[in-house]
């Protein structure tokens, strides 16, 4: 596995875990073992995304970061994945 | 993948509730011409589509349009508020209520639910580009009978931007329908399917 797609797949398990999370604590939103859960998680997301924005592009218009040409439009997009 | 932001894409402030005029632009949530076959259009349509500019502006629009179902629900919440049952009656919102109450549910002007036969992803991007080209001026001309139909500013200045929305996405899809037939094959005269070439 590359580089990017080890760092994409460590986004991807952060946003799960964030999501999961989430949920719990819509109904849970005061427990303090889920918030820190989600603290801890949260930076380790905002960490990897800051590195995958600099290096291969962008996953939302926001990582937009003063390129020369609007990097969103270049594929592959996400459903045309392929193994390999 | 998407995240919800918890904001409206543009605040919707009403403060005359009216049942009457909610009954009506609920047709933009459930109607044939509405914001959820918008969206639903537009997001089904990108995996037919060979150009990536044309993927971008669909994922862009789609999402966007998701947004707008926010904004017409919120308006139709908002005129719904605090309302009397002589509102109600008055309002002609009897029909609606007995079934949801106030709640938002994705109906027509005239009370039918919902349809994904309002839209189509056919396969052919040209032929969806024109859909959705087409779809863009519906919106607009049912926005347009609404600012015919309300006189209260708080609502027009929604709809409005609405409208708006509906001009400037025309404008994208027809771009997006140029990129399309610009990468066309040469001997594809007739601009037949070009996302399907059978074996």
């Amino acid at each position: 596995m590359d580089n990017r797609k080890a760092l994409l797949s460590r986004i991807v398990t952060c946003d799960f875990i964030l999501a999961e999370t989430a949920l719990f604590l819509d109904t849970h939103p005061e427990s303090a073992e889920a918030l820190a859960f989600y603290q801890k998680h949260l930076e380790m997301r905002k960490t990897a995304a800051e590195e995958y924005a600099k290096k291969y592009g962008m996953l939302t218009h926001g990582d937009y970061n003063g390129q020369n040409s609007w990097q969103w439009v270049e594929g592959p997009w996400p459903w045309e994945y392929k193994e390999g | 993948m998407w995240i919800y932001e918890k904001k409206l894409q543009r605040p919707i402030k009403i403060s005359r509730p009216d049942p009457a005029m909610a009954k009506i632009i609920i047709t933009q949530l459930g109607g044939p011409d509405g914001e959820t076959g918008a969206a639903m259009r537009y997001l089904s349509q990108r995996y037919a589509m060979p150009n990536d500019k044309v993927k971008a502006a669909l994922t862009d629009i789609g999402t966007e349009e998701l947004g707008h179902m926010e904004m017409i629900s919120a308006i139709v919440h908002q005129l719904t508020r605090n309302l009397s049952m002589e509102e109600i009656k008055r309002g002609g919102f009897a029909p609606y209520f007995v079934d949801h109450t106030t709640g938002i549910y994705p109906v027509d002007a005239t009370g039918n639910p919902f349809s994904a036969a309002t839209f189509q992803s056919t396969g052919d991007p040209i032929a969806d580009l024109h859909e959705d080209m087409a779809a863009e001026q519906k919106a607009r001309k049912t926005y347009d009978n609404i600012l015919l139909l309300s006189d209260d500013p708080d609502v027009r200045d929604a709809i409005k931007f609405l409208r708006e929305r509906e001009i400037v996405h025309y404008q994208r899809f027809g771009e997006s329908l140029e990129h399309v037939l610009d990468g066309l094959n040469c001997k594809n005269f007739y601009a037949f399917n070009p996302a399907f070439i059978p074996k």
